[in-house]
């Protein structure tokens, strides 16, 4: 397995599993910059082999793993082989609507993988007429730089790292210096947080959470409210939701937002803890 | 047989997609529904646009995404 030194090797990689596929397999939908900050960090490795290629991304303690084959009995014969599988914490994710994710789901679990989380996908148009604003019981800021280590604490207090792609710290002084977090302050101390990325006309939100202790001040309905009402370019907004976080769910239905079909299925090797 | 806008108003019917040349750098479509998307056009078209023509450039506009269609033999 090779570090991979250009976003260009990675492209190379994914063309060469591409070439002459009759059914092509993929859970990697790299954007170039993002590429470029793995790379430059030396978290991604990758190796090409017949009718594949594989990626691993190192994130915190563990490794995401990602496929690219031509077919499923290339990403069969070749993943069997794969040691680092086994002798690693591993993640991936298998994306697609419920019927096309059976038969990935299957190959993995032959190289070892096993359930760990389930995540559904929630989407909304904007609604017509102006948004309504957010009550004005809190203040909502955008975040600084100084509140970045107390909003990743919260965030990976919150998430399961292994299944909701937690930011790292530059990830956060990013977002915050581009305006993409809202924070609401109580005590001088993040009591909320809802972190988003928009671009063009899509909106996403990444991170929508409240300090537990400050649960019953109404910070997330403000968040969200001021979120909605200050994203007025954006026609359709989306977010990812653990399917087992009935609350949370409820409170996007609230919002406006719906299921739309599109599921991310997140499996763990056995050094991942269940 | 459905033309590609009505094709692309039936995937995301929130947007106006004859106000954009970039339908990616303008949040109209991500990765999933071009997955999508292809899955239609080849349904369409009764075509089979191959895996190394499944990249964001071939999908930036009408223009591109008809491009690609002509190239895998459909009728427009």
């Amino acid at each position: 397995m090779n570090s991979l030194h250009t976003v260009e090797k990675v492209f190379e990689g994914i063309q060469t599993a591409k070439s002459g596929a009759r059914d092509f397999r993929t859970n990697f939908f790299p954007v170039p910059s993002k590429l470029q900050a793995w790379i430059a960090r030396d978290e991604l490795l990758g190796v090409v082999r017949d009718g594949v290629a594989f990626f691993f991304r190192k994130d915190r303690d563990f490794w995401h793993f990602y496929y690219c084959a031509a077919s499923l009995t290339a990403l069969r014969r070749e993943a069997v082989t794969l040691n680092e599988l086994r002798s690693e914490p591993m993640v991936t994710d298998i994306l697609g609507n419920e019927s096309a994710i059976g038969d990935i789901m299957a190959v993995l679990q032959e190289v070892g993988f096993r359930h760990h989380a389930r995540l559904q996908r929630m989407s909304r148009a904007a609604w017509p007429g102006n948004p309504q604003s957010a009550p004005g019981n809190v203040e909502v800021v955008c975040a600084e730089k100084a509140s970045c280590q107390a909003i990743l604490n919260l965030i990976e207090s919150e998430f399961d790292c292994y299944a909701e792609q937690l930011p790292r710290l530059c990830d956060v002084e990013s977002a915050a210096e581009q305006g993409r977090i809202l924070t609401v302050k109580l005590n001088d101390q993040i009591g909320g947080l809802l972190f988003f990325e928009t671009q063009g006309q899509a909106s996403t939100i990444r991170y929508w959470v409240v300090e537990e202790r400050y649960r019953a001040f109404r910070i997330g309905s403000t968040l969200m409210l001021h979120y909605l009402a200050t994203q007025k370019d954006a026609r359709r907004f989306t977010l990812w939701v653990n399917a087992n976080n009935e609350k949370a769910i409820r409170k996007y239905r609230h919002y406006g937002y719906a299921c739309d079909g599109l599921l991310d299925l997140v499996l763990a090797n056995r050094m991942i803890p269940s | 047989m459905n033309s590609v806008p009505e094709i692309l108003k039936r995937i995301r019917p929130e947007f106006d997609f004859a106000s954009s040349d970039n339908f990616i750098s303008d949040g109209m479509l991500d990765s999933f529904d071009i997955i999508t998307l292809v899955s239609e056009l080849d349904k369409n078209y009764g075509i089979s646009i191959r895996g190394v023509d499944i990249v964001p450039e071939n999908f930036q506009n009408v223009r591109t995404i008809e491009a690609l269609l002509r190239k895998h033999g459909a009728t427009l």
